[in-house]
């Protein structure tokens, strides 16, 4: 337990400092991965709902803190997210690497869109600009990060014990 | 109280999520001073650890891009202070070689050491000068300290310089207290010494010049001084040990006499003397 905890929280961290330093040195056109929602996505689908739960706040926490536009903004986003992929965890149900993907389509989906309600609530910005933001760069950023997704499902294929729960 | 907890653990999953979004929706509606607040509140406690952690992996990077740096600047500082100190010696020379510029009323050329005989006790050396300066053979040379030697060979650009260290040269020299003239030789390289008679009152500590008498270097001259005096087998003569002041192993600005010997006059008449050798 403490050991699992200790993985993730390291990986998270790891994960955290690449997407701060390393990851915007990768953008194209602007459109950068997102690999904390998608390291926070195989957390869910490796332990369970609570933890996840929890990393999504923290994660969200941290990034608000990083870049405090909306304090509470990422945070929501990340917990209702791992919320999401948390239900559909190992545990539960064993799901192929296609459905894996789709997961994480819809869980970032879901995470835009509660991050752009919260945006449109807390700036007053319209519709329309959330739409074109969600088709010029969400979207995008979901294809791009689906890319680095295909490591860790690859991975897991070949090594089956890559990351343990 | 029990069904509460009971509610909770049941529904633990739900818990969470609500206890997080809570937190979060809170944050999200506080105002803006509020969230300055728990931002502060958030930097001191939950974040402070990874801001420090993050701070210095940052700190250790610019560390090492910093050493990195420093030691590229120590090594051209170092290189500027070996210049600047070469320079600054350099400078040195050069002035005390002024001073004796103005000492002597003679047309002196001031040139550089630019070569030495390859062999370890060396006798010659190559100067900077040659015919264009107007040099000839036999123009002494000196140094800070007094007498070096003599032009011997002449080229465009550069010249030889046979030194009083020089065996096969031989010095017409002066003793200042005394004036006893005598012919500063040596064996070695060395050791020099001149063979005088044995009542001179010659001592240890005399100076000793440059007699004039040889036709190539002017009279007073610094030579050197008088080191030890030694009794040989003849009763008539004494061996007189002289240190030169000129330091041969260091020597890099020198000043060429453009004197042309006393004896230039006859030079053709000299020159056309056949001697034989029966």
């Amino acid at each position: 337990m403490i050991n699992t905890f200790i993985r993730w929280f390291g990986l998270f961290i790891v994960i955290y400092v690449l997407q701060t330093t390393i990851v915007p040195l990768l953008a194209i056109a602007g459109v950068k991965p997102d690999l904390l929602t998608l390291t926070l996505f195989f957390c869910a689908v490796k332990t369970e709902v609570i933890p996840a739960v929890f990393a999504g706040f923290f994660i969200g926490l941290a990034q608000d803190f990083y870049a405090p536009d909306i304090l509470g903004q990422n945070a929501l986003a990340k917990t209702i997210a791992g919320f999401f992929a948390g239900l559909f965890n190992e545990k539960v149900m064993r799901i192929d690497p296609l459905f894996q993907l789709l997961l994480i389509v819809f869980m970032f989906l879901i995470h835009d869109a509660v991050y752009y309600t919260v945006q449109i609530l807390k700036t007053g910005i319209s519709f329309q600009s959330i739409g074109m933001e969600i088709l010029t760069t969400s979207l995008p950023r979901i294809f791009y990060t689906l890319f680095f997704a295909l490591v860790p499902i690859f991975r897991e294929l070949v090594f089956p014990s890559a990351l343990k729960r | 109280m029990h069904w509460i907890i009971d509610l909770i653990v049941i529904h633990r999953r739900i818990c969470s999520l609500l206890l997080t979004s809570l937190l979060s929706l809170l944050m999200i509606t506080a105002s803006p001073v509020k969230q300055a607040d728990t931002l502060r509140f958030l930097s001191m406690t939950i974040f402070f650890p990874l801001q420090i952690v993050l701070s210095q992996s940052t700190r250790v990077k610019n560390i090492f891009a910093e050493n990195h740096r420093l030691k590229a600047d120590v090594i051209r500082l170092s290189a500027e202070v070996s210049q600047l100190r070469e320079q600054a010696a350099e400078n040195e020379r050069l002035r005390n070689l002024l001073t004796i510029a103005s000492d002597y009323d003679y047309d002196l050329l001031p040139v550089r050491v630019i070569a030495k005989d390859p062999a370890i006790n060396f006798r010659s050396v190559v100067i900077s000068s040659g015919n264009n300066d107007s040099i000839k053979t036999f123009m002494p040379v000196i140094g800070e300290n007094g007498v070096v030697g003599k032009v011997v060979q002449v080229m465009h650009r550069i010249s030889q310089v046979q030194l009083l260290k020089d065996p096969s040269n031989r010095t017409s020299v002066l003793f200042s207290k005394t004036r006893t003239v005598g012919i500063l030789e040596t064996e070695t390289g060395n050791d020099f010494f001149v063979n005088c008679r044995s009542h001179e009152a010659i001592e240890e500590g005399d100076t000793v010049v440059t007699s004039g008498l040889g036709g190539i270097y002017p009279r007073g001259l610094m030579v050197g001084v008088v080191r030890r005096i030694e009794k040989i087998k003849d009763p008539l003569f004494k061996k007189v040990h002289v240190s030169l002041c000129m330091d041969f192993d260091h020597l890099e600005e020198l000043f060429v006499m453009r004197l042309s010997p006393q004896w230039s006059a006859f030079r053709a008449e000299l020159d056309s003397i056949e001697f034989d050798n029966d």
